[in-house]
């Protein structure tokens, strides 16, 4: 699970996600759509993409056609990890602000005799 | 529909550098679960109902009712949806989540556990993942700008 996490945690592998999630692209048409990034690079994001389950290739000669694996996004489990994962982070930072604002935050515990 | 075998179960742990009782209250206060999860309402006894109108994916609407609440330990409730385009379908009732805070050092170890949850989701759902997806680029491009 930790690869899926890993793999959606970067902007342009989650844009590659949006691009393939309803048709079959190739890599050349994904590549055109990043001009700042190096075919190398873009490459490399589908490499990681496939590898965590999320994308499916499909060979055509020398051509490489990508889309969204059907159970990789919509297996549950992903799914629900993705969802906590976000209001997780948002709890840990409000509690640790409130925790360090001197107005609302309690008492440090005294220590035992 | 709920997929055959609904006996999935997810586990998250995070640290968090405050005390338990903090953490605790952003459980069971209205005003701190709004700043992290959702608007809620919210009686925290056991039986007690949890609504929240989540941030995340579609925005769905959560409904449960608290099983368990051993202060500053441990809080469990049902968790399910209203019925939302988007979202899987999960029937308020039919899945739990246990929170447990452990003291660690000098901050709290959090671990959440959602159990009861379908093995496969509905193809409906992929519009979720798009929102889902989305909101991530807003938070990731937000991070970077901070």
């Amino acid at each position: 699970m930790d690869e899926t996490l890993r793999a959606i945690a970067d902007p342009t592998r989650r844009a590659i996600l949006m691009l393939v999630r309803d048709r079959e692209i190739s890599a050349g048409d994904i590549a055109a759509h990043f001009p700042a990034i190096s075919r190398p690079a873009v490459s490399q994001h589908l490499r990681i993409l496939v590898t965590a389950g999320l994308i499916q290739v499909r060979r055509e000669g020398n051509r490489r056609f990508y889309r969204l694996r059907p159970h990789g996004l919509t297996e549950a489990a992903a799914f629900f990890e993705t969802m906590w994962s976000a209001p997780l982070q948002r709890l840990k930072q409000a509690a640790e602000h409130e925790q360090h604002t001197p107005a609302t935050a309690e008492e440090e515990p005294t220590e035992p005799c | 529909m709920l997929n055959a075998e609904p006996n999935k179960t997810i586990e998250q742990t995070l640290w968090i550098q405050a005390h338990p009782e903090t953490i605790w209250r952003f459980l069971t206060d209205p005003e701190r679960l709004a700043q992290w999860w959702g608007q809620a309402q919210v009686d925290a006894r056991p039986h007690g109902p949890l609504r929240v109108q989540m941030h995340d994916g579609p925005r769905p609407v959560m409904r449960g009712h608290f099983l368990e609440l051993v202060p500053h330990e441990r809080i469990a409730f049902t968790f399910g949806w209203e019925p939302t385009p988007g979202a899987p379908d999960i029937p308020p009732g039919t899945s739990r989540v246990d929170i447990t805070l452990t003291p660690d050092g000098n901050g709290t170890k959090l671990t959440l556990r959602h159990s009861g949850l379908p093995a496969a989701l509905e193809d409906e759902t992929n519009h979720g993942w798009a929102h889902l997806l989305n909101r991530l680029n807003h938070q990731a491009r937000r991070h970077h700008h901070n």
